[in-house]
Parts: C-alpha cells; structure tokens; sequence
C-alpha cells in the first residue's frame, strides 16, 4: 500500500519521461538500427547471391545485355540483413533510417534501385561489369608483375588468353585490334 | 414561474452546462494527472471537449438486431438522470439545491439511471458482450448501492437526531444537513462519521466504473460491454453523462462531508467548492487509478460487501448507539 | 455550418486507436502495445487511446499477412468501423504479404480486400514509426473530411 503510493510520489516529483518525439523532429536512433536496405552500386557485381538468400524475395536483379538493375522493394523486405551477411562484395548495407510511414499512392515507390552499366572489353569489345579496384587489389595481392588497370579494362575470357600468352612468353594481345568483327 | 426556475438550473447552473464545464474539466484534469502518476505526458486538458467534438463528427451505426427505441433511448436517459441529479446538488454558499425537502433520497432514486441506463443499451444492443457487460453492471451497481444507502442513511440520521435534540430522527434535505454541518462542524472530521468517509471514498471508483471496479466496461475482457456498439453521438452522450456523474458524486460527497465556506462572496463560494471536489477526486479516483489493475467481479462483489459496507454500517450503528 | 466546421477541425485531435490482428505473429502487436503503453512513447498525448470497440475507432492499425481463416472476420470488423476512418497497415506482412508471401494459407497484401490509407513497413516497424504513420494517417484523416485538399 504505502510502495505503490512511494512510486507515485516520486513519478510525480522526477516529472514524465517521454520522448517528445512526433512533436519534435529528432530522437534517440541506435547506431547500428537496422532500417533500410542501401545497395552500393559501385561494388555490386549482379551475382544474385542477395536474391537468393532473401526470406522475403524483396530483391530483384534484371540483367541486360549492357547493364543490370538491382531492385529492393522496402514493403517486402523484413530486415533481417542475410543479404548484407552473404553479398561477397560487401555492397548491401542497412541503414539506421526508420522513417518509413509513407501514404498508399507510393506503396510501389518505396524501393532501392541502382542500374550498374557495363563496359565494352578493351580487346574484344564485349559488354561486362568492370571489377572495382580495391577487389582486384586484393585479388592480385600477389602477382605485383601485372598492371591492374589493363586487367581491370578486359573481360574474364581475355583475361584467360592473356594469362595463357603471358605463361608461354607471348606479348600481350593489341588492344588496337579487338578480335570482334564491327 | 417555479418550474422555469427549475428548467433553468437543471440546464445551466448547477446541472447541465455548468456541470459539464466542471465534469470535463475533471475528466481532462484527471487523465493528465494520471499520466503525470506513470510518468507521461498525457493529453491537453481539453481532450474532453475534443473526444466529444470527434464523436458528434462520426457516423451513427445501429446493429441490425438491436432493439432500436431502446438503444437510442438509453444514453439519452443516462444523459437527462443526471443533469437533472446535479440540480440537486447544493454548492453551498452560492446555491441552496432545488428541493429542500428530501433531495437525499432523491438523490439517491437518481444516482443509479446511468448504471441503468447502461445496462438498458447494453441488452437493448443484442451483442453477447453487451449481455455479458450487463450482468456485471448489475452485480456491481447492487453491490456499491448498498454502501451508498447505509452512508446516506448515518449522515441524515446523525443531522436528524441532533436537529430533533437527541430524539429518534432523520434529516433528508441536503440543504439542512449543509446548513447544520456550517453551524456545527463539518461531518467529515466527525469521529463518528470518518468510516462513512472511507466508505464514501470507495464507492466514488466504484460508481465511475474506474480500475480497480471498471469490470463491466472492460475493454480487455469483455470489448468495453454494454458500450460495445455504440459509437458517434450517441457514445458522445454516455460520456458527456458520465462528466455530470463525476460532478454528480463529487459534489454530494463535498455537500455530506465538507460543505465549510469561505467568505460571503459567492465567487470564491464556487472556486472553493470546485477545488474540494477536485481534491476529492484526485484522493479517491485518480490515485486509485493510476496504481491498480482490475478486479474480477466476484472480488470486487466480495470486498464491496466486506470493506465498505462494513464500515458504512460501522458509522449507522455508532450514530444509532451515540 | 461554422459550428460544423469548428468540430471537424478539432476532431482530428482525438484519434482513437483499434488493431486487427489479421494472423500476425505478435511482433507488431508487441510494438502497437508499446507505443500505447509505455511512458517514454506516450501516445496519449497526440490524443489518441486504444479503444476495445470497433465501434469506437477512427484509426484502424492492422497487423498480419491475412490468413485465409481469418480474412471473413477481419471484413467483417473492419465493416463494423463508422466512417470517416483511416486505415493503416503496420508492417510488411499486411502490405506485402512480407516473409509469408505466397504461402498457401496467405489470402493477402490487404489492399486487395480492404482500401489502405497508410503503409508503415518494417519487421516490426519502430514505435516512433508507428507514431509517424498515426502523425500520416491524421493528415489523410484530415483530407477525409475535407478540410484540407
């Protein structure tokens, strides 16, 4: 009898501990909230690996012959970050951004969507992702003999002959001369 | 001309727009302060007024298998029992009550239509939740009645046998029993009279339907029982007759218990009369409130015929006895 | 008609609250309870209070994917709310069907049955961003009545 009006008292004295929150814009958001998904879209290779993984098939991948369109639908996706632990780039992370009332007309509107573009193979011409640096500088850590931006310029296949020809002590291919017929 | 008079206060002062002002400003006033208890904020002070605006906005749905007069009827009774109950309610030095003779008992008819009328539009509703908040309305009206009378009864039979000269007697009229508490002390710091006080003090959270006895309105048991299918204005007027029950049972209690003045002038009458209520209710319903779950309907059955009409009895027998 | 108008403007300030469960898994209804019921997110004070009675309510916050047992029953209810209402879907389950997409018991989103006013996603979405989405729904209720174009 005499606890609870104790507890009383004092709530009364010590004032409300609300957090004025709607009324003022700002309030308390943890560091590593778990709020919205972003896609770097320097890093994303289009593996799919993301897609696969996700509980809620809130991703998508459209790959086109000269790009590829990574689409994450925030109505869907549930937070749980398991692409963000198995994305082999690194490139999806959570932001700590929790606004996400939004009215009915943008139900579909609500989404992360990055087009990464590809560029033409130096040598042959053919359209694909250029890896980004820093991942070929950890690829190459070891073979300090090759010159990262020319492998960087190529696709896997010209990368394959060129690792062929540089083992039996050919010159590299010309890249003046693309092997592809215009 | 007596009758006007009559509709006059019964419409402005001190029942109806008067007791209204008042009740919804202990509403808003109690809501705050129960926040304040549990360290929130809480609502503005007019939120009252605003709920009722809001209800007046929405549309009025009627079920299908309702008994429609009824259903319509019912906040309308609750509405007008009380408005014309605060009428009789005297504020003293500023107004004497409408009847001097009898209004206790009066009174006493009159304090319960809300209760019935409640139970009215929860039968006439057709909802087994309704039905279910009926019979727990009636189980706790008949169990907080019973204090209720046994106070009435010690405080008209203590006025009555002192104004007789130690006879056998019973003062029924409110007003007298104010005027005879400003000549000889008020009842509440009366020995005799202080277990009728504690009973008093339980039976307001019981005929308010506040926690720990808001049993039939339970929104979590029973989806807030007979006021299950009411909704827009007809909801707007069971609460505007619950603010005037606030006022209602307020006031009686000041009137039974501390009805001392202050000064002749009747502004400060009012104001003093206001803050006693206030007083009373923060002791009796906001605390009790704020600090207390429910109780099932036999406990709460079970500790209204053990605590307070015990101690209501208590007063009877010693004011019988001295 | 002045009168009219004055009540509809204050109206706005006392939304009460009522939550279906649609077959949600609680996680939600464990939020909704927490802005309601714990000081530091006291919803009280933009006037709002959770009501027992559909009858009652002005802002609807419904949780869960609509399971095909329960989709009848929440019609039914949702039926049962006098006009003007707003209705809000509290997390990704009634938006999108959410993890439960496609399931075989899964009769949603829930716009397919029941016109949706506010959508506040998330699994389950912050207190504050419930709060957010009843600051949204006001709005829309506000549009409702015609006050605001």
């Amino acid at each position: 009898m005499a606890g609870f009006l104790k507890v009383l008292f004092r709530n009364l004295l010590e004032g409300p501990s609300t957090d004025p929150f709607p009324l003022v814009p700002e309030t308390f958001t943890p560091d590593r909230l778990r709020g919205r998904v972003v896609v770097d879209a320097d890093l994303c290779m289009g593996c799919g690996i993301c897609k696969y993984v996700c509980v809620a098939g809130a991703i998508n991948i459209t790959k086109r012959e000269d790009s590829h369109t990574i689409t994450i639908w925030h109505n869907a996706c549930c937070r749980c970050a398991a692409c963000r632990q198995y994305c082999p780039m690194k490139a999806i992370s959570l932001v700590p951004d929790w606004h996400s009332a939004h009215p009915q007309e943008e139900k579909y509107h609500v989404l992360e969507q990055k087009t990464i573009p590809y560029q033409p193979c130096a040598v042959c011409g053919k359209m694909m992702r250029t890896v980004p640096s820093a991942t070929l500088k950890k690829l190459y850590v070891n073979n300090h003999d090759v010159d990262l931006e020319h492998v960087r310029s190529i696709c896997p296949s010209c990368r394959q002959l060129e690792d062929a020809r540089r083992s039996a002590g050919l010159p590299p291919a010309a890249p003046e001369a693309p092997a592809v017929e215009q | 001309m007596d009758t006007l008079l009559g509709i006059l206060h019964m419409c402005i002062f001190p029942g109806g727009i008067f007791a209204l002002v008042i009740g919804f400003f202990f509403k808003g006033l109690d809501r705050r302060v129960e926040a304040r208890l549990q360290r929130r904020v809480g609502p503005p002070l007019i939120q009252p007024w605003l709920d009722t605006a809001k209800l007046l906005t929405k549309e009025t749905l009627i079920p299908k298998t309702a008994c429609t007069q009824a259903f319509l009827l019912a906040p309308v009774v609750g509405f007008a029992g009380m408005a014309v109950c605060a009428a009789f309610i005297p504020v003293p030095g500023v107004f004497d009550g409408l009847s001097n003779m009898g209004d206790l008992l009066v009174l006493f008819y009159l304090l319960p239509i809300p209760a019935i009328a409640m139970m009215m539009g929860g039968s006439a509703s057709s909802s087994p939740f309704g039905a279910v908040g009926f019979s727990r309305e009636m189980i706790i009206m008949l169990a907080y009645e019973t204090p209720l009378l046994m106070i009435l009864l010690s405080v008209a039979m203590l006025v009555g046998k002192s104004m007789s000269g130690g006879d056998w007697g019973a003062e029924f009229s409110l007003l007298k029993i104010v005027e005879w508490q400003q000549v000889n002390g008020s009842l509440g710091y009366n020995p005799v009279m202080i277990p009728a006080f504690i009973a008093y003090l339980i039976f307001l959270p019981g005929t308010m339907g506040v926690a720990p006895f808001d049993i039939p309105e339970a929104e979590t048991e029973v989806v807030e029982g007979p006021l299950l299918e009411y909704g827009g204005p007809l909801l707007a007027l069971f609460h505007v007759g619950s603010a005037l029950k606030t006022f209602v049972v307020l006031g009686l209690g000041v009137a039974m218990f501390f009805p001392g003045t202050i000064g002749d002038f009747w502004l400060v009458n009012l104001i003093w009369f206001v803050v006693k209520c206030l007083v009373l209710m923060l002791i009796s319903l906001t605390v009790v409130k704020s600090a207390t779950g429910r109780y099932r309907i036999d406990q709460a059955f079970r500790f209204f015929i053990l605590v307070p009409t015990m101690l209501a009895l208590c007063s009877l027998l010693l004011v019988w006895l001295i | 008609m002045a009168l009219d108008d004055l009540l509809k403007k204050n109206s706005v300030r006392s939304p009460w609250l009522f939550r279906i469960n649609a077959g949600s898994c609680n996680g939600c209804d464990v939020e909704l309870a927490t802005t309601a019921l714990i000081p530091r997110y006291d919803v009280e004070r933009l006037g709002c209070r959770y009501c027992g009675s559909p009858r009652h309510a002005d802002i609807v916050l419904i949780t869960g994917p609509l399971t095909t047992r329960i989709r009848d029953q929440v019609l039914r209810v949702w039926n049962e709310i006098p006009e003007p209402k707003v209705t809000v879907a509290v997390g990704i389950c009634p938006i999108s069907g959410g993890v439960f997409r496609e399931g075989y018991s899964i009769d949603g989103p829930l716009d397919r049955y029941i016109p949706i006013d506010v959508n506040v996603p998330g699994c389950p979405p912050r207190p504050q961003a419930i709060l957010e989405a009843v600051a949204l729904g006001l709005k829309i209720w506000k549009k409702k009545l015609g006050l605001e174009g």
